[in-house]
């Protein structure tokens, strides 16, 4: 029948080069289209890579501690508008990132107070209701002087700085790309490490019983407060770069409003939610089948076929695929290789491999 | 300096307030009735009414009486419904939720667009069951009352009689109360859950017909009329409390006629400022009651 | 051995997903029999139950009342005679004691005041807290209606899964015997599983004792009671 599956320890030589090999093969596809640089492709693979740090900025909060959030599009647009408005006000483009992270934390800190006392969909609401106030907000006449009211704030490129191989307006798109890519892999650096600390196994002890979390001393408030705040403040960043790439910010841009935060959602459960993969693939996922089933429609020109398209693909998804294109893979993977966790052993000298951030891990998962 | 009062006014606004409350008392309604079934969120629920009220104008159009077509709107919304319970959201409901969440967010983008597809990107206009030419109005404490507002939540007051007597008078309602309070009991009671089930998603279909097709006449029919209105009654269930139909009634009156207040008398807050100055004051109502103003508190579970 | 088995379950197996519970079980329930299936804490009794009501799937053959019920939805093995009383009571928390006891008539048609009345007569708490919400009800209350709940459908079999959990041996008692009582009135048979086995092998034609998943040991109620290994590991002394 079935053939057996071959069993890998994890963390064994066999394990790390099967990551290695994985890692790099996301590295090459990276880096080839980081060099090839073709214009529209490259603008629509940066597209992703945003969605993707604001998606591992709720991963951390939804996938992980469990607390549903329907209002990241608040925390991307802040953080979009913290870096237009600095901007527009003289600062350097690089540093009003530090400030957007630092605004969206505080934000999303303040956010996430109501989490210590609503639960599931009556949290839900209460970020949902963040989402529509936003762009509300954002239009609030008496907030024009900063925000620029309905017609938003304009010129807000970035040109490559001097240190950059890249030149000018020319190389904007590479420029653009690498930028962002850098900063997804800082966010995915902080995120992964955040989970393998002692923060990470309270949050998905918080998200898989909160009493027996709340038992085991962990400090329920001090935790969802300050994730809810780190994953505000990805959102942000996320936000920020969104902000330079279309180089300009208006109440209007659809990621600002509850179709944002919705996207970054379905994006984050399509990828596979609390998974280290998940939000990079999601939002791969999310950006090209979205693409595609936009080309579908307009190729034949039928109104509304693009989004019945998606809409079908996501019904799909969700039948065949619950826990994700990640989880699927999994799937997938399990009938050739099982990876059972390293069999516990003595104490002695095994503490340097403790030290190994780099490395990606694709643990964590409760999904099988 | 003070302004005078004018009482007449403030019974039109609250008339108003009444009559769109009614609307997302109706939808409150029908979201409760799957949640209660399901523990879930039906994102497409004001779709599926929408698609509902485009039969409608479609029947209309060829000359069916409008009571008539929205009777067989509701009919045909039902059945969809129970269809896409069946085919679409059964096969996951025990797996991850947030599969299903995806799965609904699928159908609300799907049906929504279908409209465009089917219908065309233009709104159109849809006839109002109720007497609406100018002189249709009746005077309430001298205030003149428009019919088309305040037939509205006439409707409502008939379907929750209806309601009353279908959960409480019939055998087809009690199935479905035991159902939403414990699936495992009510199948060793010989019930088809399953058909229960497609039986609630039905019903909360025809009602979101209903609803939409009330609306429409105001808010004119195109594929974005029921998104604003789903969010506030989503709101107005979280309020009264998830699980409970009366607290879905008082909560998208209260919703109704707090915009008619925050419309006609707290006017430097802008229409844009309504609902989220509406969702503050769910934010307060649920810190001090985290359950909602009826729903039952659920005790951690384990 | 009774003379006509009303229930005859042969190679039994179930559970849930991938992890099979029962291992090829054989049991029989007579006409009018009173028999108690014995088993520790995860040993597969609600398991049996469950696979019975035909709440989970299962293979092997179930056969009752002449018909092969392995396949049967539990609406259809409702209607042609098993009824269940689950484990921890599965109280409508929310529905009125009476709108609990309409469900359990739900499979039936025509008229039931006549079987409600007969049930609040057998307890007559019921009958004073007829209008309140069923989840206010004490344990042993919610018990009392969990068996009325069941008796509604007028079953021919009754399932009982540890009636006896959480409640006081003196309520137990009283439960044991309208139980017993409804048994000889109407030829009824009872399936009981339990942990507790004093009361319950007392009230027993014939006993068996399920140990992970597999039928261990069976006979009277008298032959378990006077077998010391039994008595050691279910009726705690010895």
């Amino acid at each position: 029948m079935a053939m057996q599956p071959r069993i890998i320890t994890r963390g064994s030589v066999l394990h790390r080069v099967g990551q290695l090999v994985l890692f790099g093969a996301f590295a090459l596809f990276f880096v080839r289209a980081g060099l090839e640089g073709d214009r529209t492709g490259l603008g629509l693979l940066t597209d992703a890579i945003i969605l993707a740090t604001a998606v591992t900025g709720l991963n951390l909060i939804t996938g992980y501690t469990g607390q549903i959030s329907i209002g990241h599009s608040a925390f991307f647009g802040i953080g979009a508008y913290t870096t237009a408005i600095l901007v527009d006000r003289g600062w350097a483009h690089g540093w009003t990132f530090p400030i957007a992270a630092i605004v969206a934390f505080v934000i999303g800190c303040i956010v996430g107070l109501p989490a210590l006392r609503l639960k599931g969909v009556y949290l839900a609401l209460v970020t949902l209701g963040l989402a529509v106030a936003f762009p509300a907000i954002l239009n609030y006449e008496k907030l024009a002087d900063l925000t620029g009211g309905p017609l938003g704030i304009k010129n807000l490129t970035y040109l490559p700085p001097d240190w950059t191989p890249f030149d000018g307006r020319a190389d904007l798109h590479l420029w653009l790309f690498w930028l962002s890519l850098g900063i997804f892999l800082l966010v995915s650096l902080i995120a992964s490490n955040l989970l393998r600390s002692r923060v990470g196994r309270a949050m998905i002890a918080i998200r898989d019983n909160e009493t027996a979390a709340a038992v085991m001393g962990v400090d329920r408030a001090a935790v969802k407060t300050v994730v809810f705040g780190l994953s505000a403040a990805m959102a942000g960043v996320a936000g920020s770069l969104f902000a330079i790439k279309l180089t300009l910010v208006e109440p209007a841009i659809a990621f600002f409003t509850i179709i944002g935060a919705i996207t970054i959602l379905v994006a984050m459960v399509v990828g596979g939610s609390a998974s280290t993969w998940g939000p990079l693939v999601g939002a791969l996922f999310y950006t090209y089948v979205n693409d595609w089933a936009r080309t579908q429609g307009e190729e034949r020109s039928i109104d509304g076929l693009a989004g019945v398209i998606f809409g079908v693909i996501l019904i799909l998804l969700a039948r065949f695929a619950p826990f994700g294109v990640v989880g699927l893979l999994r799937k997938f993977r399990a009938r050739f290789v099982r990876v059972v966790p390293k069999p516990p052993v003595a104490l002695a000298g095994d503490l340097p491999s403790a030290s190994a951030p780099a490395e990606a891990n694709p643990s964590h998962a409760s999904t099988t | 300096m003070m302004l005078a009062f004018d009482s007449s006014l403030f019974i039109q606004r609250m008339v108003d307030g009444l009559g769109e409350g009614s609307i997302y008392a109706m939808l409150a309604l029908s979201i409760v009735v799957v949640f209660r079934a399901t523990g879930q969120l039906n994102f497409a629920q004001g779709e599926i009414g929408l698609f509902g009220a485009f039969i409608v104008s479609t029947l209309t159009l060829s000359d069916v009486p409008i009571a008539l077509a929205i009777l067989i709107a509701m009919v045909v919304g039902a059945v969809l419904a129970a269809t896409i319970e069946r085919v679409v959201i059964r096969p996951i409901e025990h797996r991850n939720p947030g599969a299903v969440v995806v799965a609904s967010i699928g159908l609300f983008l799907g049906i929504n667009q279908l409209h465009s597809m089917i219908w065309g990107p233009n709104a159109r206009s849809l006839p109002s069951v109720f007497p609406n030419d100018a002189d249709d109005f009746f005077r309430l404490f001298g205030a003149p009352v428009r019919w088309e507002r305040f037939g509205i939540f006439l409707v409502l007051l008939v379907l929750l009689a209806l309601l009353w007597v279908l959960f409480n008078k019939t055998k087809i309602g009690l199935a479905m109360r035991a159902v939403a309070n414990n699936q495992e009991s009510a199948g060793l009671a010989g019930i088809r859950v399953g058909g229960i089930l497609m039986i609630g998603w039905g019903l909360a279909a025809a009602i979101s017909v209903l609803a939409a097709s009330l609306l429409a006449p105001q808010g004119g029919l195109s594929a974005s009329l029921m998104f604003g209105p789903f969010l506030i009654a989503s709101a107005a269930a979280t309020l009264g409390g998830l699980d409970s139909p009366i607290g879905a009634v008082v909560g998208g009156l209260a919703l109704g006629l707090i915009k008619a207040i925050i419309i006609g008398y707290v006017g430097f807050l802008g229409g844009d400022m309504v609902f989220t100055v509406s969702l503050m004051i769910i934010l307060v109502v649920l810190l001090w009651r985290p359950g909602g103003l009826f729903g039952t508190v659920t005790v951690e579970r384990v | 051995m009774s003379t006509e088995a009303l229930l005859t379950a042969t190679g039994l197996t179930a559970g849930y997903g991938q992890v099979q519970v029962l291992q090829n079980i054989d049991f029989h329930v007579g006409r009018g029999e009173i028999v108690v299936i014995l088993g520790a804490n995860g040993a597969g009794k609600t398991t049996t139950m469950r696979a019975l009501s035909g709440m989970i799937g299962r293979r092997g053959s179930v056969m009752f009342d002449g018909t092969e019920m392995v396949n049967a939805k539990p609406d259809a093995i409702l209607r042609a005679g098993i009824s269940q009383v689950p484990q921890g009571r599965g109280t409508f928390t929310d529905l009125s004691v009476e709108d609990n006891l309409m469900t359990g008539a739900y499979s039936r048609k025509g008229d039931v005041s006549e079987d409600l009345e007969r049930w609040f007569d057998a307890f007559p708490r019921l009958r004073e807290r007829r209008t309140q919400r069923a989840g206010g009800l004490s344990g042993g209350e919610q018990q009392m209606l969990a068996i009325a709940r069941a008796m509604m459908s007028r079953p021919t079999l009754l399932l009982c899964d540890e009636p006896s959990l959480g409640l006081a041996p003196l309520i137990t008692q009283e439960l044991f015997r309208i139980l017993a009582q409804a048994s000889r009135d109407t030829g009824m048979s009872l399936l009981i599983v339990e942990q507790n086995a004093n009361l319950a092998l007392a009230l027993a034609d014939r006993a068996y004792v399920l140990e992970t998943g597999t039928i261990v040991a069976q006979g009277t109620g008298a032959e378990l009671l006077a077998d010391d290994t039994i008595k050691r590991a279910y009726l705690g002394v010895g």
